[in-house]
């Protein structure tokens, strides 16, 4: 009550601001279990880049020798040869190429931070995009009850004190892979994490300040709890002063959806609150029609996508670096053989991208057999020959350290591949 | 003071008094009701159970509800509520344009065609040049797109969904009979389907209208029945293209129809695996286990219910052939319906086949041999029936009688009913052939439902709170998308959840910290009339009276929004922060001087699970088509006098949360 009192006495509502010490609630709780000044330093945090839609992993890395997949893509292979008329590949190691739109890797590739896995996919072969994505959000490839999301369980099994920022994807609905019993947060943007009055700011000072009161006493433990979380996290954004943000080393995000999602996490981690998984979608990758090549829609969102991660590696710098393990998926791959519009349709095995300083980087890891065709599955895919369950199983393992593969992957039960340092 | 205060009371008793007079009218003097609600027992007034009834089994009581309900007698209200056939004008005038509404399927799939769809159309017709997809100049090629939609009369699918979202709303926000509203939420959840899956979303309105709503107060086994019979379910969990092999069979040239049916039925990639199969010769292993396994563990056993993998594969087989009915020539189903077409319906009949609205038992694809489920045989050649005879008994088991109870009281009385209560109503599911209407009155006449344990003890879904604030005050939806935005920021995309658990219904899950933030925030935007297209006279709700303090106004509006909820503390706790000296007219001035920033919150259309260039154009166009459907978006002037904020705080208070 005197702290209130005083707040209105000294006409404080524009310094409605952190509460007593400057210290949120739930990190001083923390501290003090912890005996730690900043008790969320240091913290472990996976951010995950679900990429919708299946992207070709044929062609964002290319097995470029590979004179069966030139022959089924006359329009839409590319080389690695260096001519002037092209862009050539990025050559990797002579075998596979990187899509030149994805040029921001080639660095972090050699600088061994960065690990692609190719031939990954689910061991279910539904080529539906809803299904595919389900299955793999929820992580178990033949079970559609599954309620959770193996993020969520990731968090469970982690089990650290739940803080307003533990697990936040920066997307308007809560994706699949949250669902369930852990608490997370979906939000498309950190400013609107306030009490929100158009053109009155007054007004929701006071809005504020009424509601922060009547969720402190009302009798229901749980909207109690979680308003007394919510004022904590609205408090220390408002100090972070999310709008004004300037990303670290003079990065530039690109202005994509994408980019801004990573900013935001960015921030987020280095706020040191106890952030354990982020999530980001990026979008486009159902290309059925005019693919295209060095120019067109698969070059312009690897080269987004490449950007907007670089970016946010970058932005973290050495300070953060060591904490951040960062994982792309996306739900199949497509055909090898380009269609008759320009374009590949659903297939099988895709590849991802893997970034951290713990990660097995400068390699693609994975089976990539010859394209011929009795290689392929069902005569037409690459075959998904690693789980993608192997990966993210190793990835969440190894970073987050989590060792209950059972509960992160119900019924699975697989080696892994060696994408993380041992 | 007390002088204004009687003379409000006067003005609120004359409407309760000609209401009074009114349903004495009605009453007919026989009537007794059919059982006693035990409130007395746990210490409740009868005004005070009247609130705690509306507030479960309506979405949020209206101003004065409490008063008519408490005349009319707690019982018979719920009596009247059960049978759902009060009049509806106003939902019906305010549903008068929404023409999709009323179409059949096979009308849908003609007028709305998928984005993609649209787009091989036109191409096919050489409208659009395949070349130039992805390449021309965005603008001049959705003009080209739209112009050819304009042609043939073709609306983009996203306008079926946004008058399906609508009518949601207004139902919900409108209707005389409200349990039916809120027993279609609960069921269509509990049957869930998701517009996130491409295949099924076009069907999911015919699925709400003809599947659910006609079901939800009736027998639980016809309400499974419908849902598994209906496109979006049968697309949702893949039944529809899931066949099985039989050797045995004795029709002729059943073996080659079955393998162009096979083949060409699902122009669908899951199904391009089948066709490779096919074309190296190999036996077609259509089975699809989907739904079998959902209909046991989602829709009635419950996950520990007592079934094994085996009785799940056995259950896949039984339903084989169990599919849609083919409903245009560019569609779903062409090959099927060239052979219907040249063997004629009569005699696809006499095969067994079973042909019901959109439902079609295909007999060629069905599995003939002989299955076990659940230790129950099914005979060889069983056809259509065993199916309909499969769903009738998991209908009937006592794990689906426990499990639908035990779903049914979560919603209705708390997060952790108590076993008592699921244990009668247990009882009454099975004794009544699976009758909701009896299990509802079972749970309402326990005395567990009147619980001071369970009172006000349920969070409200972003949806429920939505509602109930605009039935509290009366307001006026004129954009329901709108609205529709808020409760998807809130946490609940309605028709969009994409497991086929549904929406966990507990306040754990909705309430974390975003969440809760963003419904303070529609609090705020609702009272101040923020929310584009809702309109609330405030002032009217108090008979004209402006309060004539902050504290007055919390009093009074805080009694009106939330009927005999115990507001002491509230008031208490808020009446020095609203009444701090000169704040109120500091709030007001700032307010003033400010103008409102006209930024349109644009109905969203985030196909998230896509997002594709190929397949966002046309909906994109959608978007373009909203600015001459004749709803476009109007903006409030926003209203910031203390009044609307005292409002707005008492509808994002904790208080307003609870039911």
């Amino acid at each position: 009550m005197v702290s209130r009192r005083g707040f209105l006495k000294s006409g404080g509502l524009a310094a409605f601001g952190i509460s007593v010490g400057g210290v949120p609630t739930f990190i001083a709780r923390a501290a003090n279990n912890t005996k730690l000044f900043s008790p969320y330093k240091k913290n472990k945090v996976l951010v995950c880049i679900f990429q919708r839609g299946a992207m070709d992993g044929l062609m964002a890395v290319t097995p470029f020798t590979d004179q069966y997949l030139q022959a089924a893509r006359p329009t839409l292979f590319m080389s690695a040869a260096k001519d002037a008329k092209t862009t050539p590949l990025i050559d990797l190691d002579g075998r596979f190429g990187l899509h030149p739109g994805m040029k921001a890797f080639e660095q972090l590739f050699r600088d061994k931070k960065l690990a692609i896995v190719h031939g990954i996919g689910s061991p279910n072969n539904t080529r539906s995009h809803f299904d595919a994505q389900d299955y793999m959000e929820s992580g178990t490839p033949f079970d559609k009850g599954t309620g959770s999301g193996w993020l969520n369980r990731a968090i469970g099994l982690m089990g650290h004190d739940a803080t307003p920022f533990r697990a936040v994807s920066l997307t308007s609905s809560m994706p699949r892979s949250f669902y369930g019993d852990n608490q997370t947060v979906s939000i498309s943007n950190l400013q609107d994490f306030a009490i929100q009055m158009k053109g009155n700011p007054l007004g929701a000072n006071m809005a504020a300040k009424s509601f922060e009161d009547l969720y402190d006493q009302t009798s229901s433990g749980l909207l109690k709890e979680t308003g007394k979380e919510s004022f904590d996290a609205v408090k220390m954004l408002e100090k972070l002063d999310t709008k004004n943000y300037r990303p670290s080393n003079n990065v530039v995000y690109p202005a994509s959806a994408l980019g801004n999602a990573l900013k935001q996490i960015a921030q987020l981690i280095k706020m040191d609150v106890g952030m354990e998984v982020g999530f980001a979608e990026s979008g486009g990758w159902d290309t059925h029609f005019n693919q295209g090549t060095e120019l067109g829609v698969f070059a312009r969102n690897s080269m987004d996508l490449s950007n907007c991660i670089t970016a946010f590696w970058n932005d973290l710098g050495t300070a953060y670096q060591d904490d951040v393990t960062l994982m792309t998926m996306t739900e199949f791959g497509r055909t090898v053989k380009q269609n008759g519009t320009g374009g590949t349709d659903h297939g099988r095995a895709s590849c991802n991208f893997i970034l951290g300083n713990d990660v097995s980087g400068g390699i693609v890891h994975g089976n990539v057999k010859s394209l011929a065709i009795e290689n392929l599955e069902d005569g037409r895919d690459l075959a998904v020959s690693t789980d993608f369950r192997s990966v993210f199983c190793e990835v969440a393992d190894r970073h987050l350290k989590i060792n209950n593969d059972q509960v992160l992957f119900p019924g699975w039960k697989g080696d892994r591949i060696g994408v993380m340092k041992s | 003071m007390r002088n204004k205060f009687t003379q409000l009371t006067k003005y609120l008793l004359l409407p309760v008094s000609c209401f009074l007079l009114f349903s004495f009218l009605l009453k007919s003097p026989a009537y007794k009701p059919h059982f006693i609600f035990p409130y007395k027992k746990a210490g409740l007034t009868e005004r005070q159970a009247a609130a705690h009834l509306l507030s479960r089994f309506t979405f949020g009581a209206t101003p004065g509800q409490v008063d008519e309900v408490v005349n009319m007698g707690l019982e018979k209200w719920f009596e009247q509520q059960l049978k759902g056939a009060l009049p509806d004008d106003s939902v019906n005038s305010r549903l008068a344009g929404y023409d999709a509404l009323k179409l059949s399927n096979s009308e849908i799939v003609a007028r709305y065609p998928k984005p993609g769809q649209i787009l091989k159309m036109a191409i096919a017709d050489g409208t659009i040049n395949k070349d130039s997809v992805n390449k021309s100049d965005k603008k001049e090629y959705r003009e080209q797109l739209r112009a050819y939609m304009d042609q043939k009369g073709l609306k983009p699918e996203q306008e079926l969904l946004r008058q399906f979202i609508n009518q949601k709303i207004i139902r919900a926000a409108y209707s005389n009979n409200q349990l039916h509203e809120v027993l279609t939420d609960f069921w269509f959840n509990h049957f869930n389907v998701s517009i996130t899956k491409n295949d099924c979303a076009q069907f999911i309105p015919v699925y709400e209208r003809d599947a659910i709503r006609p079901n939800v107060t009736g027998k639980f086994g016809e309400l499974l029945l419908a849902t598994a019979k209906s496109p979006a379910m049968l697309f949702y969990l893949d039944n529809f293209s899931s066949s099985g092999t039989n050797s045995n069979t004795d029709m002729p040239g059943n073996q080659q129809m079955r393998k162009i049916i096979a083949a060409r039925m699902m122009n669908d990639s899951a199904s391009l695996q089948t066709v490779e199969k096919l074309k190296k010769g190999k036996k077609a292993q259509g089975l699809n286990e989907n739904y079998a396994r959902e209909v046991m563990e989602l829709h009635t056993l419950g996950v520990d219910g007592g079934y094994t993998q085996t009785d799940v594969t056995q259950a896949a087989r039984v339903l084989t052939g169990w599919t849609i009915y083919p409903m245009d020539d560019k569609g779903y189903g062409n090959a099927i319906k060239k052979v219907i077409e040249k063997v004629g319906e009569d005699k696809l009949v006499q095969r067994g086949f079973v042909h019901d609205g959109d439902f079609l038992f295909a007999m060629n694809r069905h599995d003939n041999g002989e299955k076990t489920v659940l230790g129950k045989t099914f005979p060889a050649n069983g056809g259509y029936d065993e199916g309909v005879k499969l769903l009738d008994m998991l209908a009937h088991n006592s794990s689906t009688a426990k499990f639908i109870c035990k779903k049914i009281a979560v919603r209705f009385v708390s997060d952790n009913p108590p076993q008592s209560l699921l244990d009668k109503m247990a009882k009454t599911f099975t004794e009544k052939d699976g009758d909701i209407k009896e299990v509802l009155v079972t749970m309402a006449t326990s005395p567990e439902f009147w619980s001071s344990t369970v009172v006000r003890e349920k969070t409200k879904s972003p949806f429920e709170l939505a509602v109930s604030a605009i039935r509290a005050v009366n307001a006026d939806v004129k954009q329901p998308y709108q609205v529709f935005n808020w409760i998807d920021k809130m946490g609940e995309k309605m028709y969009f959840y994409q497991a086929p658990t549904g929406f966990p219904d507990k306040g754990q899950y909705w309430i974390n910290t975003g969440a809760l933030l963003n419904r303070m925030n529609f609090g705020l935007a609702f009272a101040s009339q923020r929310i584009p297209g809702t309109q609330l006279d405030l002032l009217a709700l108090n008979n004209h009276h402006e309060p004539e303090s902050a504290e007055a106004a919390l009093t009074t509006y805080g009694k009106l929004i939330m009927p005999e909820r115990d507001l002491q503390q509230t008031v208490k706790r808020l009446t020095p922060l609203l009444t701090a000296q000169g704040l109120s007219e500091k709030v007001e001035g700032a307010a003033g001087k400010t103008q409102i920033p006209s930024q349109p919150d644009m109905a969203k259309n985030d196909d998230v699970l896509m997002n594709t260039d190929v397949k966002e154009k046309p909906e994109k166009l959608g978007k373009g088509f909203k600015k001459n459907n004749g709803n476009q978006i109007q903006y409030a002037p926003g209203n910031n006098n203390m009044l609307s904020q005292v409002v707005g705080i008492i509808i994002g208070s904790p208080e307003f949360q609870r039911k």
